[in-house]
């Protein structure tokens, strides 16, 4: 079986998984395999993009979303007459020639990643680019055009150690067979300066503690008098920052719902 | 299942003047294109052929190229570039531009066009060519032929017709100014010689160097993560992951949280847009105060210091530049400025650059850039760690002293087939790209330098005028570029000059009916990359440099010809009148094919005779260039010079670094705004555009507009797949696709205005509408707005609208400085309101429902602009 490995740690958001995809399959028809897509609209490759923090720590994660190729997909027990796997890959195909009219496996899919061409009367969905596969080729077309890295496709057992280590994302089961590494958590940052004396302060304890008043974290603040701490979970914290000859503070750091990026914490001395 | 019935190796580089760029391979089936997508060099050679290489930094940290073209985006496109709906189908002319009659310059961009034959096209512009040599001269023949555009050499998109009109008595061109490196061309060279563009030349091994022995690098305005799409592909995205793993802090230096710090940077400066003067000073005001910069460095590499510390003291003008006076101008708190000081002294860090953007092309650019070189000479640039280094156009002019990785050991060329003119050749009558707007006016103007992005800095003191003595002045327009009014200085303006009285005729050639096309009188189909076979080159991948051999894989979308051939069918219609028009295809061609061409091109671009086979190069497609023998053991960026440089100078008159320039003392002794020292600089020279300016009530944000995400300047904003993309449009509530405004939300909070809300962005100079992205990727009291979208004219001319969001509308004409001609399109004041979109609509009745066949997917069609289509 083929599974597909995103590492999000190296997606630079440039799209290209997105765009090849598009590229290969709107304008172009590999019937039975896949009917040509629309020219917008279906993305049988999505990248998802979420902005997180604020000035001055901002980033943006990105996260592609590819069809699980689930073991148990619903469109293969819900319409065996017209949806197969596909041997060499794994991937499961919507029969372009027999599915016409097949609107109900557009909400057999629970990611979503099936989608009706209203013009052609067909539901349609990533084939794994079988009919690449078929031809010769290794990879399909989002992971070939990948420049970073961050996508890559091959046997599963070629990947044990690292999926080992990997996590699925957006509500695919354990049966699917794209796997995510470094997947971002929450992160909590801050700045921490002197007021009297207008400067950073540098090495000024801060401590993370969790609702259960366990410490999780402890760090310093650093020579731009910053702290960081990137391995929140989605829970609240509290922050205390102390640095010698200034009273302790505490800050609440509520990561349930974003990110938090406190306002410089300007202190004064005792 | 047949996926492909052939396969042609093109460049897909956006450079153009013979230059080239991402290479691809190109499907096609049934004479139609199906897939684009990275060439495998695995397929073709063995690393041991390549002599492949491979850097360590630190940890054994290792990078290296890989085996297949690292493709940017664009070219993932092209496909829908090719078939764009905005392809012009066939030569059209304006409908009430009569030759023998009424000319109507007033209506250029109404009007609207019907279709001509190519027979009839070339006739009228041959009689006008032949009427404007008999009134005028052939001065009076202006060629607006440059700019960024696909990267072609025998049929380039740029210049064709100089090789024609050169055969004819010649013509005035357009000097193509060092655009995106504005600053550094017309600052940093005074201080550090670095011909041609002021940028590091000296930058051999420094990727590896920064690797190992930097702390951090400053991304001072850099998006590598963008600015590379066009010319360059992802190995520089590769290679900040690579200096990430190695453990060096990534600090990003601009207004907006552009898309290389959302993804690479582990620290953030907000500095307000044209700003970065004063951090700068307020840093060099810390080490002069601390002792903390290389003292024994400046006395031994460096001149003119002195005059530098009494003006950052304040001894000049009664102000220190402390980071408490920098804190108000550029937004960043005196302490952080003080701590970003300190880090720097007490650590080894190198500078990153990617072009473009506020930092670099805003007024008085050449101050920061300036500013920059003395920064990095206080601590000892050239010593280990300490450089600065560029992510893009890494064998820039063919200098392969500009990559910071191995090179080829040939850097090749296509000049051997070129058919245009190469930057700073053919400059016997020429204006300055940033004044065209006069030159169109009809005006009499005067300038220094040569300034193309080719001339040594000693040409920024010739005095030059237009028209020359004894000529007249320019009466036709003949550009292949239709993208002026989005990608340069003072767009409006250039709008209104394009419909003075004084241009009596307007000739486009484009593959698009996009933004100054819908001005011309004649436009000409011109045919895209697959449908034309050349010879190109790859210099800029930082893998291998590579010759292709481009060979057309699709008919000619509608009756598109390529520029080459439009030429000459032109020269053919011009033949009838004899004389020196006699002859003059045959004299311009020299009767070569296209397939003679491409051979002339391979045999003479470089690669030495034993090492190229012609055969085996066509039926790959593509020849890869080896890394150069000996590259572990090449000298590393400016080491020479730290060492010493008595024998390794600078291209500077002293050979050193210059604080204070003598040749600017000299040459400008009354120029209070590029002086011979970098200073702040409030206002002046047709600039006022700072927050604490009387016009910032009016005008109350500073606007940053760098090269686009989602486009090449102008190119691909009709693209259906990018124009889907979350950061690409805004689609507004009248279903239209609004250009984002990225505005803060503090400042969206005060103004009452919402993500998705159709805005205006305003100055004296006019408006565009945009839609609005309230986002924390910018700074407060700063907006971002990319420039390059089409223009949608709604009223054209200094004070109109657009609907397009071409924000280059109402950027200045004003250049950086009096005697500096560079573009000021990012940094200067802006108004953005609110507006109801369904209210300016009733104003605008005809214009806003003109569009029949807008499609918000595409964007704009040429359909709309043909009377037949009514």
């Amino acid at each position: 079986m083929k599974c597909l490995v995103v590492d999000l740690s190296r997606c630079n958001g440039c799209y290209n998984c997105q765009l090849a995809c598009k590229d290969e399959h709107c304008d172009n028809d590999w019937s039975p395999i896949a009917a040509p897509q629309p020219e917008t609209g279906q993305f049988w490759c999505k990248m998802n993009e979420t902005e997180r923090g604020r000035v001055p720590v901002v980033r943006v994660d990105y996260r592609p979303e590819f069809c699980g190729q689930c073991d148990d997909c619903k469109l293969l027990s819900q319409a065996p007459e017209c949806v197969y796997r596909d041997e060499m890959t794994g991937a499961i195909i919507i029969d372009s020639e027999k599915a016409k009219g097949r609107s109900d496996l557009v909400d057999a899919c629970p990611s979503h990643l099936v989608y009706w061409n209203d013009e052609l009367g067909l539901p349609q969905k990533c084939t794994g680019c079988a009919h690449l596969m078929q031809d010769g080729w290794t990879q399909p077309r989002c992971v070939e055009a990948c420049a970073t890295g961050a996508l890559r496709y091959g046997d599963e057992d070629e990947f044990a150690d690292e999926i080992a280590s990997a996590v699925h994302l957006f509500d695919q089961g354990e049966d699917s067979h794209v796997f995510y590494l470094n997947v971002p958590k929450r992160f909590v940052a801050g700045t921490v300066a002197n007021r009297a004396e207008n400067e950073v302060i540098i090495g000024a304890k801060v401590e993370f503690i969790n609702e259960q008043g366990e410490t999780v974290n402890c760090t310093e603040t650093d020579e731009f008098g910053d702290f960081r701490w990137d391995e929140a979970d989605e829970a609240s914290y509290q922050v205390v920052v102390t640095a010698e000859g200034f009273d302790p503070v505490t800050l609440v750091a509520d990561c349930r719902g974003k990110d938090v990026v406190f306002d410089d914490l300007l202190i004064d001395q005792q | 299942m047949r996926i492909k019935d052939d396969t042609a190796v093109h460049n897909l580089g956006l450079e153009s003047f013979g230059g080239g760029a991402n290479i691809v391979a190109a499907d096609a089936k049934d004479g139609k294109l199906v897939r684009i997508h990275p060439v495998h060099f695995d397929q073709d050679y063995t690393k041991d052929e390549l002599n492949y290489w491979k850097l360590t930094g630190k940890n054994g940290t290792v990078f290296e190229p890989g085996m297949k073209s690292l493709t940017p985006p664009f070219p993932m496109v092209y496909k829908r570039r090719t078939y764009s709906k905005n392809r012009i189908p066939f030569p059209m002319k304006r409908v009430d531009w009569d030759p023998e009659g009424e000319r109507n310059p007033q209506n250029r961009g109404i009007s609207k066009y019907e279709r001509i034959s190519w027979d009839e096209a070339c006739r009228i512009i041959a009689g006008e060519i032949k009427r404007i040599h008999d009134e005028y001269g052939p001065y009076s023949i202006l060629c607006q032929a440059d700019g960024h555009g696909e990267s072609k050499a025998i049929n380039t998109p740029h210049g064709c017709m100089t090789r024609l009109l050169s055969e004819v008595g010649g013509f005035t061109i357009q000097a193509r100014n060092p655009d995106s490196w504005e600053g550094w061309y017309w600052g940093a060279k005074h201080a550090w010689g670095m011909d041609p563009v002021g940028q590091n030349t000296h930058s051999t091994g420094t990727a590896q160097d920064i690797a190992q022995n930097s702390d951090a690098v400053l991304f001072w305005g850099c998006d590598l993560e963008t600015t590379t799409w066009g010319w360059g592909g992802q190995l520089a995205s590769r290679m900040a992951y690579w200096w990430h793993d190695c453990g060096i802090k990534h600090i990003a230096i601009s207004p907006d949280a552009n898309y290389t710090n959302v993804v690479h940077a582990d620290k953030w400066f907000p500095v307000l847009p044209n700003t970065d003067a004063a951090l700068q000073l307020a840093i060099a005001y810390v080490w002069i105060n601390e002792k903390t910069y290389d003292e024994e460095y400046i006395k031994t590499h460096s001149d003119g210091f002195e005059w530098f510390v009494y003006y950052v003291m304040g001894n000049e003008d009664g102000v220190a530049k402390t980071p408490e006076w920098a804190e108000p101008i550029c937004g960043i708190p005196a302490y952080k400025i003080k701590a970003l000081a300190r880090y720097w002294a007490r650590h080894a860090v190198s500078i990153a650059h990617c072009n473009g953007g506020s930092y670099i092309r805003a007024a008085f650019a050449h101050e920061p850039a300036r500013l920059e070189v003395y920064l990095l000479a206080m601590q000892g640039v050239g010593k280990p760690g300490r450089i600065s280094i560029k992510f893009i156009e890494w064998v820039l002019f063919g200098m392969s002293s500009c990559s910071p990785l191995p090179t080829s050991k040939v850097i090749p060329n296509t000049a051997a087939c070129y058919n245009g003119p190469l930057i700073g050749q053919g400059m016997e009558s020429f204006v300055p790209k940033t004044k065209i707007h006069k030159a169109l006016r009809g005006e009499s103007f005067d300038w220094y330098g040569r300034g193309t992005s080719a001339n040594p800095r000693e040409d920024q003191f010739e005095h030059f005028e237009f028209p020359a003595p004894g000529n007249k002045p320019v009466k036709m327009l003949w550009s292949d570029n239709p993208a002026f009014m989005t990608s340069l200085n003072g767009g409006n303006e250039f709008q209104d000059a394009l419909r003075s009285e004084n241009l009596e005729f307007y000739l486009m050639e484009a593959p698009w009916f996009e933004d100054d096309a819908r001005f011309a009188d004649i436009v000409l189909p011109i045919c895209t990359k697959f449908e034309v076979s050349d010879f190109g080159t790859d210099n800029d991948s930082g893998q291998w440099s590579a010759v292709t051999y481009e060979k057309a894989i699709i008919p000619p979308v509608g009756e598109a010809k390529s520029d080459w051939e439009a030429v000459q069918a032109i020269g053919a219609a011009l033949e009838q009148y004899g004389g020196i028009y006699e002859g003059c295809v045959q004299r311009m061609t020299k009767g070569k094919t296209v397939e003679q061409q491409v051979r002339d091109g391979y045999d003479n671009c470089g690669i030495a005779e034993e090492e190229r086979d012609w055969e085996t190069f066509k039926k790959r497609g593509y020849q890869l260039i080896p890394t150069h023998e000996g590259w572990e053991d090449d000298v590393v960026g400016l080491t020479p010079f730290a060492d010493d440089p008595d024998h390794n100078p600078l291209e500077t008159p002293t050979g050193k670094i210059e604080f204070y320039s003598v040749p600017l003392a000299n040459n400008f002794p009354d120029d209070g705004i590029r002086g011979p020292v970098a200073h702040w600089i409030e206002k002046g020279d047709g600039h006022d555009d700072r927050l604490s300016s009387d016009r910032a009530k009016q005008y109350p944000f500073l606007i940053v507009s760098n090269h686009p995400r989602w486009r090449v300047h102008a190119e691909f904003d009709d693209v259906e797949w990018l124009r889907e993309i979350e950061t690409c449009k805004v689609i507004g509530p009248d279903g239209y696709a609004y250009e984002p405004l990225w505005i803060n939300p503090v400042d969206a909070d005060k103004l009452g205005i919402h993500s998705g809300d159709v805005v205006k962005v305003f100055n004296e100079r006019g408006a565009v509408l945009g839609g609005a992205r309230v986002t924390e990727r910018i700074c407060e009291h700063a907006v971002y707005m990319d420039h390059g979208a089409n223009a949608d004219v709604i009223v054209p001319g200094v004070g109109g609208l657009d609907r397009g969001g071409a924000i280059n509308l109402i950027c200045p004409t004003a250049t950086t400085s009096k005697n500096a001609d560079g573009e000021v399109t990012s940094g200067y004041l802006v108004g953005v309101e609110k507006v109801d979109v369904f209210e300016l609509a009733k104003r605008y009745p005809e214009q806003f429902n003109r569009n029949k066949f807008y499609d918000a997917s595409y964007g704009q069609d040429v359909r709309d602009y043909l009377v037949e289509e009514e």
